[in-house]
């Protein structure tokens, strides 16, 4: 199929309200696209880092008698210590995923979590 | 005691749901717990609460004690249903279970200790005249070859701490004693943190018979009537089913006798299971005790119409036991169960994780199944592969395998292999029709393939 037959093919799917055509015969044709043909994710592109609970338990944000630091829009290195979850006695640490800014505070004191649950979102630099 | 609002189930797949309905039944709300591979689990969706707790290996969720507490004790849950497998038969869950102030839906830890442990158990069972195999009298850590030789080769080295054939090696002579003990010392250690080991003679091609048993804290013990399990592979049961065609009802008293003398003797409460070997000239002998309940429960509920799952927690509330010693005894029907595994009986029963694209479910008269799975689900590649239990029952035991046939023809699961078609060619085989079989014939049969 020659070059000018695929232009005028593509400018006539342009005035369709089709994403995409597609003919065979014997062995030879064509397969076009337009953009709206690409599949898109309804899963939104999320630009934040979580950091899960790494433990089923109640979350602590620092050691008692120590006063707790956390405020959104305050800056996190990576690993800094962000409290613990108390799992029947053991404590298991809860650590900043990615350096950056602390957007989303969602982990509460004294309250229980899932493994997995979602306790700060980072705003990764 | 009050009986239990809400029961927090320490395990997952099959049993999870088992234990669910019946909690269902008796309005007890249920808590399931899961790993991160699970979160699409059926029993998940089950239970009227869930709780993720940890990573998808089971030592970081299913088998640590700490997330488990703590989920328990953040749902509110009177009481822990530890399954079967995983820490079942662990004297330490159970032991910080009761530390926590929560009720453990299983024996007292000093009774998992004593009958759980193996060697503990037999040497019970030779202080009251349970018959047992010659051997060590309790766990050995020296002098291997020396014990050998006073039991006298083939010889069986086994695992203190757990069953379902780990651990457990057969030596036929001395050369060989080295390398199996090392291999049946880390097999062990690696599947229940604890390396140590007995031995005990080796019966040749035995039957594998177990009475189920049912103990109360009011002193109210019943034993149920046999089940056969001899169709195993390395110790795995595929295959049980009640009575066992090999008991007469003179040596079925005698097998019940000596399960309740033994379960009396060690004030065991609960349900649990005492296993025999049966020789070829109607001999038992003791082997060991399951101190939980067992995935073939269900083999024995359709024998006596009894809810085992019940009757736990009916023994976990302090109330006494729903059957008397004769209803337990009868015999209402022939039983068979089948465990259909994600493996692939062809290839060495290479476990074969994977989608279920379809899924059929045989049904009608005398069909019971256990499953957790359901088109499009996802089978996890980190835990066992039993996938379901198909139960089949009816008057009679040649009634019975023609049922398993049937259903077995209905039965259809797509996307993965499974060990279904091999339950249809050994339902085929003479030697299990008959019921003449023992221990070996699983060995026999996938030899002569």
């Amino acid at each position: 199929m020659d070059t000018n037959t695929l232009t005028e093919i593509a400018k006539w799917l342009k005035t369709t309200d089709l994403a995409e055509a597609s003919y065979k015969k014997d062995g030879k044709g064509f397969e076009l696209r337009t953009e709206e043909a690409e599949v898109k994710s309804n899963v939104p592109s999320c630009s934040l880092t979580v950091v899960a609970a790494p433990a089923v338990g109640i979350y602590h944000s620092a050691a008692k008698g120590k006063a707790p630091s956390f405020k959104e829009g305050k800056a996190v290195a990576a690993d800094q210590p962000m409290g613990y979850v108390d799992m029947a006695g053991e404590k298991r640490p809860v650590t900043a995923s990615a350096a950056g800014t602390l957007k989303i505070i969602l982990a509460e004191e004294g309250r229980p979590v899932e493994y997995g649950q979602p306790l700060f979102f980072i705003e990764p630099n | 005691m009050k009986p239990f609002k809400k029961v927090l189930i320490a395990n997952r797949g099959e049993i999870a749901l088992r234990i669910i309905r019946t909690l269902r039944e008796m309005g007890i709300g249920s808590v399931a717990v899961y790993s991160e591979a699970d979160r699409s689990s059926l029993h998940v969706a089950e239970a009227d609460e869930a709780v993720c707790i940890g990573a998808a290996p089971a030592r970081e969720s299913y088998l640590s004690i700490n997330a488990l507490i703590s989920a328990a004790k953040l749902t509110g849950a009177s009481a822990v249903h530890p399954g079967y497998g995983f820490l079942s038969e662990n004297a330490e869950f159970s032991r910080a279970v009761s530390d926590a102030g929560i009720t453990f839906i299983g024996p007292r830890p000093e009774a998992i200790a004593q009958l759980g442990y193996k060697s503990t158990a037999r040497a019970l069972a030779m202080e009251y005249k349970v018959p047992i195999v010659p051997g060590t009298k309790g766990c050995i850590t020296k002098d291997f070859a020396k014990h050998a030789q006073a039991i006298g080769y083939p010889i069986m080295v086994k695992a203190a701490a757990g069953g379902g054939g780990k651990g457990m090696r057969i030596v036929r002579d001395e050369k060989s004693l080295e390398h199996e003990l090392n291999m049946a010392q880390s097999e062990a250690k690696a599947a229940f943190g604890d390396g140590s080991v007995y031995m005990e003679k080796y019966v040749e091609q035995p039957r594998h018979v177990e009475i189920q048993i049912a103990a109360d804290t009011h002193g109210n013990v019943v034993a149920f009537p046999e089940r056969d399990c001899s169709v195993q592979r390395r110790h795995q049961k595929l295959i049980e089913e009640s009575p066992s065609p090999a008991v007469t009802p003179q040596l079925r008293q005698k097998l019940a006798a000596a399960a309740m003398r033994l379960v009396k003797a060690s004030g065991y409460t609960g349900v649990g299971t005492v296993e025999f070997l049966l020789d070829k000239n109607g001999n038992f002998y003791f082997m060991e005790v399951n101190t939980r309940l067992q995935v073939e429960h269900p083999v024995t509920e359709m024998v006596s119409g009894a809810d085992l799952v019940r009757e736990q927690l009916i023994i976990a509330q302090g109330e006494k036991l729903s059957l008397s010693e004769d209803t337990a005894e009868k015999i209402l029907c022939h039983a068979i169960e089948h465990r259909i595994n994600a493996e692939d009986p062809d290839h060495n029963f290479a476990p074969n994780p994977g989608t279920v694209t379809a899924l059929n479910l045989p049904g009608g008269p005398g069909v019971r199944i256990d499953s957790h799975i359901y088109q499009d689900y996802m089978i996890p590649s980190y835990y066992d592969s039993l996938i379901a239990k198909l139960i089949v029952w009816a008057p009679t035991r040649a009634a019975a395998l023609a049922r398993s046939r049937r259903a077995l023809g209905e039965l259809n699961i797509g996307g993965i292999k499974t060990t279904a078609p091999l339950h249809m060619r050994i339902l085929d085989n003479a030697e299990f029709a008959s019921g003449n079989i023992d221990t070996g014939f699983m060995e026999r049969f996938l030899g002569a393939k």
